[in-house]
C-alpha cells in the first residue's frame, strides 16, 4: 500500500527575489515580496493560503504573514528549527497539514540579509541547538559552520583520499550552473585555480569552498494534489519526502561517526515512499553549504559509495549533460543562501519544464536535499505528473 | 578638542555559561581536573552534561576525573578568525580528540606543526585560566 503522503501533496507554487550582495529592504519584506511571488505563480489569492512554515529565526513570523497578506483564517502555524535542513523538512510538515485537510495551501517562506544584516556566527546565537557548541567549543575558537564541518571534511579526505581538487570539481561545475540561471551573486566563470588560490577559511575549507552570504527571499507553496491539478502551472508532485536526525544532534564533537548526517535515515524512508531509487533520479538538488557536504550527501543518497564521493563529482559527472546534474540553479555556493528553498524552487522549475539555459532534457522525476544544524538532513522527492 | 581616533572596542573571548548540569565539568577545569559525568545505573560516561542517561535512562549520575591523554581524530586549523578575538591566534589548529576516556573533546592543539597532524597521534590536556571563574583545555603532544 502506498504511503499516505505519496504523492497526495504537490508544489503548486514557486518564487523568489533578486539574490543580491546588499538590499534596503528588511528580512521580513523580502519574504513577503517571494511570497507573493509564489502565490502568484500558483495562480492564487494571498487570501487561499491557510498555512505558514517560516524560516526561523529570521524573517517573519504567522502573525506577520496575517497582517501583511490578510489571511483571514490561518489554520496552522509551524517553525521547523533544522538549520539547513528546515525547508526541505517543512515540505513534510506542509504535505501532512494538507494531506489531512487541515490545509489547502501552506506557505513556506525564507527572508534573509545574509550579507547586509546579521553574520552566521551572530545569527547562530539564537539557535538554542548550538546552545552546546556556544558553551564548549566557542570558547576555544570554534563556532561557525565552516570550522565545525570542517573536521568532518579532513577526516573524510583523511580516510579516503578525498582531494582539494574534488572539492573545487563541486565549487567550478555550480558556478558554471549559475551563469546559466541569471538571478544569481556569483556570475563570472570560476577556475580550479581560482579555488585553489582563494584564502583558506578553516583547513579543508577554502573561500569557494563556503556557501554566500547573500540577500533575498525564497517561498514555496505545498497544496493537496487534486487542488494543484486545478491551478495555473504543470503539477509536480511529491513521491516522498522525510526528515533525519544524527546521533549526538546538537554535538558534532560527539557524534560516534562524524560523516553519519541525519540523511543516512531520512533517505531510504524517502526512496522508499517514493518507490523509487538513485537510479530513476534525473537531475538532483543538493544542499550545498560546503563543497564536501554536497560529497558526502552524494555517497548517503546512494548515487555511490560510501568513501567514492570525491571521485563521483569528477569527470562532468554532476554536470548539465551528465550522468547526474546537480545544482543547476548555482546553488549556496554560487546563487545566494536562503537556506536551500531555492533548491526546492529549482527542483519544481527542472520538472515543469522551465529551467531555460539550465533545463535537464526530459526531467521526469528529481530529489532535493536539505542539510544543516549540525547534521539534521531532510530530502524530498518530486515528479512532473502526467 | 581631541582628534585622535575612537579605539575599537577590544573583541571579548566568547566565554562558557555553565549550566545546572555541566557546572562540575567547568569546575574540575579551574582545578586542572578532567571530570566526567558517570550514570549512576548502568555506569556508562557521558559528554557533554545533560540530565537523562540515554542508555538506560536513570536520571541519577555523579562526576569522576579522567585520564587527560587522547589520540587525533580530526583536526581543522582556522584561519579566518569568525570572531575577532581569535584574529591574533589564527592560524590556530582545533583538534577533536578521542580521549581514553571514552569521549571527545575539542580544543586548540598546540606546539604542533601542522605538517606533523595526523589521526591518531598521541596528545594530552592542558588547562589555561583565562579569568577567574573559567579555565579551558587545551591540547600539547603527549
Amino acid at each position: 500500500m502506498a504511503h499516505p503522503l505519496h504523492e497526495t501533496a504537490a508544489v503548486s507554487g514557486i518564487g523568489e527575489t533578486a539574490y543580491t550582495r546588499g538590499t534596503p529592504k528588511s528580512a521580513l519584506a523580502l519574504q513577503l515580496e517571494a511570497s507573493l511571488a509564489a502565490i502568484a505563480d500558483a495562480g492564487l489569492s494571498p487570501r487561499d493560503i491557510d498555512g505558514i512554515v517560516p524560516y526561523f529565526p529570521g524573517g517573519g513570523i504567522a502573525e506577520d504573514f496575517i497582517a501583511n497578506l490578510g489571511l483571514p483564517d490561518l489554520k496552522l502555524s509551524l517553525f521547523v528549527p533544522m538549520g539547513g535542513a528546515t525547508c526541505v523538512a517543512a515540505i513534510q510538515s506542509a504535505a501532512m497539514a494538507v494531506a489531512t485537510g487541515v490545509c489547502n495551501h501552506v506557505l513556506i517562506a525564507v527572508g534573509r540579509t545574509g550579507y547586509s544584516g546579521a553574520r552566521v556566527s551572530t545569527r547562530l546565537q539564537q539557535f538554542p541547538q548550538f546552545a552546546l557548541a556556544a558553551e564548549f567549543e566557542a570558547p576555544i575558537g570554534m563556532f561557525a559552520p565552516a570550522q565545525l564541518y570542517a573536521q568532518g571534511a579532513r577526516r573524510h579526505m583523511d580516510l579516503y583520499g578525498t582531494t582539494a581538487r574534488q572539492l573545487a570539481e563541486v565549487a567550478v561545475v555550480t558556478r558554471q550552473h549559475a551563469i546559466l540561471n541569471g538571478n544569481v551573486v556569483m556570475n563570472k566563470p570560476l577556475t580550479v585555480e581560482e579555488h585553489h588560490a582563494s584564502r583558506m577559511i578553516s583547513d579543508p575549507f577554502r573561500l569557494f569552498d563556503c556557501s554566500l552570504e547573500s540577500d533575498g527571499g525564497a517561498a514555496i507553496i505545498i497544496s493537496r494534489a487534486d487542488r494543484a491539478r486545478d491551478l495555473k502551472k504543470p503539477l509536480v508532485t511529491i513521491m516522498g519526502v522525510a526528515e533525519g536526525h544524527p546521533e549526538s544532534p546538537a554535538s558534532i564533537a560527539q557524534r560516534p561517526d562524524l560523516l553519519e548526517f541525519g540523511l543516512v535515515k531520512s533517505a531510504p524512508r524517502a526512496y522508499e515512499m517514493a518507490g523509487v531509487g538513485p537510479k530513476d533520479i534525473d537531475v538532483a538538488e543538493i544542499y550545498d553549504c560546503f563543497t564536501f557536504t554536497v560529497i558526502r550527501q552524494l555517497e548517503i543518497l546512494g548515487f555511490c559509495k560510501t568513501g567514492e564521493g570525491g571521485s563521483f563529482v569528477m569527470d562532468g559527472r554532476i554536470g548539465l549533460g551528465g550522468d547526474l546534474p546537480i545544482n543547476t540553479h548555482g546553488g549556496l555556493l554560487s546563487q545566494g543562501h536562503v537556506v536551500g528553498l531555492n533548491h526546492a524552487i529549482e527542483l519544481t522549475r527542472q520538472l515543469r519544464g522551465e529551467a531555460g539555459r539550465a533545463q535537464v532534457k526530459d526531467a521526469e522525476v528529481g530529489l532535493v536535499t536539505g542539510y544543516g544544524d549540525m547534521g539534521d538532513g531532510s530530502i524530498a522527492i518530486l515528479r512532473r505528473a502526467a | 578638542m581631541s582628534t585622535a581616533p575612537v579605539a575599537a572596542p577590544v573583541p571579548e573571548r566568547p566565554l562558557p555559561t555553565p549550566t545546572r548540569e555541566s557546572q562540575p565539568y567547568w569546575d574540575g577545569m579551574r582545578e586542572g581536573r578532567f571530570m566526567l559525568q558517570h550514570c549512576a545505573g548502568c555506569g556508562k560516561v557521558r559528554h557533554y552534561p545533560r540530565p537523562v542517561c540515554p542508555h538506560c535512562f536513570s536520571q541519577e549520575s555523579s562526576f569522576k576525573e579522567a585520564p587527560q591523554g587522547g589520540a587525533i581524530h580530526t583536526w581543522t586549523v582556522c584561519h579566518h578568525p569568525f570572531n575577532f578575538f581569535f584574529k591574533a591566534a589564527a592560524p590556530y589548529i582545533v583538534a577533536l580528540i578521542d580521549m581514553d576516556a571514552g569521549v571527545r573533546v575539542n580544543a586548540q592543539l598546540k606546539g604542533v606543526a601542522e605538517a606533523d597532524l595526523a589521526i591518531g597521534k598521541r596528545v594530552k590536556m592542558g588547562f589555561e585560566p583565562v579569568n577567574k571563574e573559567v579555565t579551558l583545555p587545551f591540547f600539547v603532544a603527549e
